[in-house]
């Protein structure tokens, strides 16, 4: 087995559509209720099997996607015990299929603060966190948005909420010296101001808050990459012309468009596999309602990357550690196995520039 | 069913009469299973194994004198029907499989399906209940577990020696006998009233012992399907099995 993607569903409506995809069309139907009642007793284990050929070498691996069954609502530190466990069984269980590399997605990585060397074992898989070329897709859609509605980086101010992060601390590194004003957004005070007074050096106009709405009003651009269990940032206060990245897993904007003014929101941090992904069985199109096919997250994408590239390799691990060089090689390795920016998109489906 | 329960210490009539129930159930299935490894004899031809057959219709037979005596102790009246619906269906569900002389589904449906039940119910028993009753529960569980480990080694070399044809055949196995189990511990009665509790059924009542059903239900789910893994059977289709199993 070439890869393993290991990963969670972020909302009970996704789960709803699995598992009656699960029980087939003929199979009664059973309710929302009844499934919160199965779902979290299902041990992480292998859901489908996936073929993806790179239209570079024409080579076509094969992986597996592992869910750790974490259910939506324990996306919270009280959890974090049991989501340990969970993550434990499910890398047993990638190496159990002797995946050679495993991607860590979403919490999965969270959990684990990085600390992905503490599941390596002696023989398969070796693990990634995923988050560089989740970074970079990040990065690149938001170039190619700016470029898009015609925002000079250099005149403009860019937020990132949840920048200590691994994801966040990885575009500021990429972003630092590329926008006029850097705002910077997390939750825990003492790490946020050490971040304000390194980055300092770098780039010229940095502000920090642990509260986001104090930032939102004064961002041209915004990515969120916070850990969030649910959406916990609105948009009321938000310029009207206001970019927003939003690369949180779980989503991490309460977009209701009719509270907003009209922002620019795309889903981001996301890939797309131009040589297609084959499914057995075909799960993907019952829980992941992107508008296209063949889009995926980059932190999955990452681990077929390495793959691909017969790389197995702990590219991404630890907190904090992602750096532009590391950032633009995982981008043109994926863009040379034509593994792309997706299409911008958001739940209302393809955006203009898609 | 009316009956008079002798109410020993603080507790509430409820939770002696929950209790009740939780034995009656226990030494029913205990019966049926001492039943199924007794039957086993008839289709094995391994002497060795014939012995072990009937070691582990002895286990169970001590584990449903050992609950009998344990609910006498406290006056609890047990009440046993290995003709109640679901414990029937999955007994002659056993006796299918018996018939066809499949030593390999007999061992699925008695060491994996069932001690998977037993062995996590008890253990949830256990933790639930204080004292003596507790203590047998999870003494109990754990000498169901030393079944449950003991057949997935043979369970993995029959799945090794012919994959497909094998799966196959768990598949059927589950349909026929975890189809039932799991109404059995289904939140509703799917088959009407399960003729071992007393009035209504114990699943009802069972948060007078600190348990519910979803939790004894799921935590069963789970280790059968970690004992499926360990088999070898993969994980996209055990989940799918499992996600078809009547609530």
């Amino acid at each position: 087995m070439d890869f393993a993607l290991i990963g969670h569903q972020e909302c009970w409506e996704n789960i709803n559509r699995f598992m009656q995809a699960l029980r087939g069309e003929e199979a009664k139907k059973i309710s929302l209720d009844e499934i919160k009642e199965i779902y979290p007793w299902i041990p992480p284990r292998t859901v489908f099997r996936v073929k993806v050929t790179s239209l570079y070498s024409r080579k076509q691996i094969k992986g597996v996607y592992i869910d750790s069954f974490i259910p939506p609502d324990h996306l919270k530190p009280a959890f974090l015990r049991s989501n340990l466990h969970r993550v434990q069984e499910a890398a047993a269980y990638a190496s159990r299929e002797k995946a050679k590399i495993a991607a860590l997605g979403g919490f999965t990585s969270i959990v684990l603060e990085g600390n992905i060397l503490a599941l390596q074992t002696d023989t398969y898989p070796v693990f990634t966190t995923g988050n560089t070329l989740t970074v970079a897709f990040i990065c690149k859609g938001v170039e190619r948005a700016c470029q898009y509605k015609g925002v000079n980086p250099r005149q403009a101010s860019l937020l990132i909420i949840g920048s200590t992060g691994d994801i966040g601390s990885g575009c500021l590194h990429y972003f630092a010296k590329k926008f006029q004003k850097i705002l910077l957004c997390a939750q825990h005070s003492v790490s946020l101001n050490t971040q304000r007074e390194a980055i300092s050096s770098v780039a010229e106009n940095v502000m920090a808050s642990t509260n986001a709405n104090d930032l939102i009003p004064l961002a041209d651009i915004i990515i969120c990459a916070a850990s969030v269990g649910t959406p916990q940032f609105d948009l009321s206060k938000s310029r009207s012309n206001v970019i927003v990245c939003d690369a949180g897993y779980p989503k991490n904007i309460d977009f209701s468009p009719a509270l907003n003014k009209s922002p620019y929101l795309f889903y981001g941090g996301m890939g797309r596999v131009q040589g297609g992904i084959e499914s057995e069985p075909d799960l993907p199109k019952a829980f992941y309602q992107h508008p296209l096919p063949h889009i995926v997250h980059g932190c999955l994408l990452e681990a077929i990357v390495l793959a691909l590239e017969e790389r197995y390799e702990p590219y991404s691990s630890g907190r904090g550690n992602i750096r532009v060089e590391k950032i633009e090689e995982i981008y043109r390795l994926a863009q040379k196995h034509h593994i792309v920016l997706a299409p911008f998109f958001n739940a209302q489906g393809l955006l203009s520039d898609a | 069913m009316e009956t008079q329960q002798k109410v020993p210490g603080t507790q509430s009539t409820e939770y002696w009469l929950a209790v009740a129930d939780i034995f009656s159930q226990a030494v029913t299935g205990e019966l049926i299973g001492m039943a199924n490894f007794a039957s086993l004899t008839d289709i094995i031809q391994d002497t060795e194994e014939m012995i072990e057959a009937v070691e582990h219709a002895y286990s169970e037979r001590g584990h449903a004198i050992g609950f009998l005596a344990m609910a006498r102790k406290y006056e609890l009246k047990v009440n046993i029907n290995l003709q109640g619906t679901y414990w029937k269906g999955i007994r002659e569900s056993f006796l299918r499989w018996a018939g066809k002389k499949d030593y390999a589904a007999c061992i699925l449906i008695q060491e994996i399906m069932l001690e998977s039940f037993a062995v996590s119910m008890y253990q949830e028993v256990g933790q639930a209940m204080n004292g003596e009753i507790g203590e047998l529960f999870l003494q109990i569980s754990q000498e169901e577990e030393s079944h449950l480990h003991h057949s997935i080694e043979f369970l993995r070399v029959a799945l090794e020696q012919d994959p497909k044809g094998f799966e196959q055949k768990v598949y059927e196995v589950h349909q026929d006998c975890m189809t039932i189990l799991s109404e059995l511990a289904g939140k509703s009665d799917a088959r009407g009233h399960c003729g071992v509790c007393y009035g209504d059924c114990v699943k009802h009542s069972l948060h007078h012992v600190g348990l519910d059903i979803v939790s004894l239900r799921g935590h069963a789910l789970n280790l059968y399907m970690k004992s499926l893994d360990k088999i070898g059977i993969p994980g996209e289709k055990s989940l799918q099995w499992i996600a078809s199993l009547p609530v």
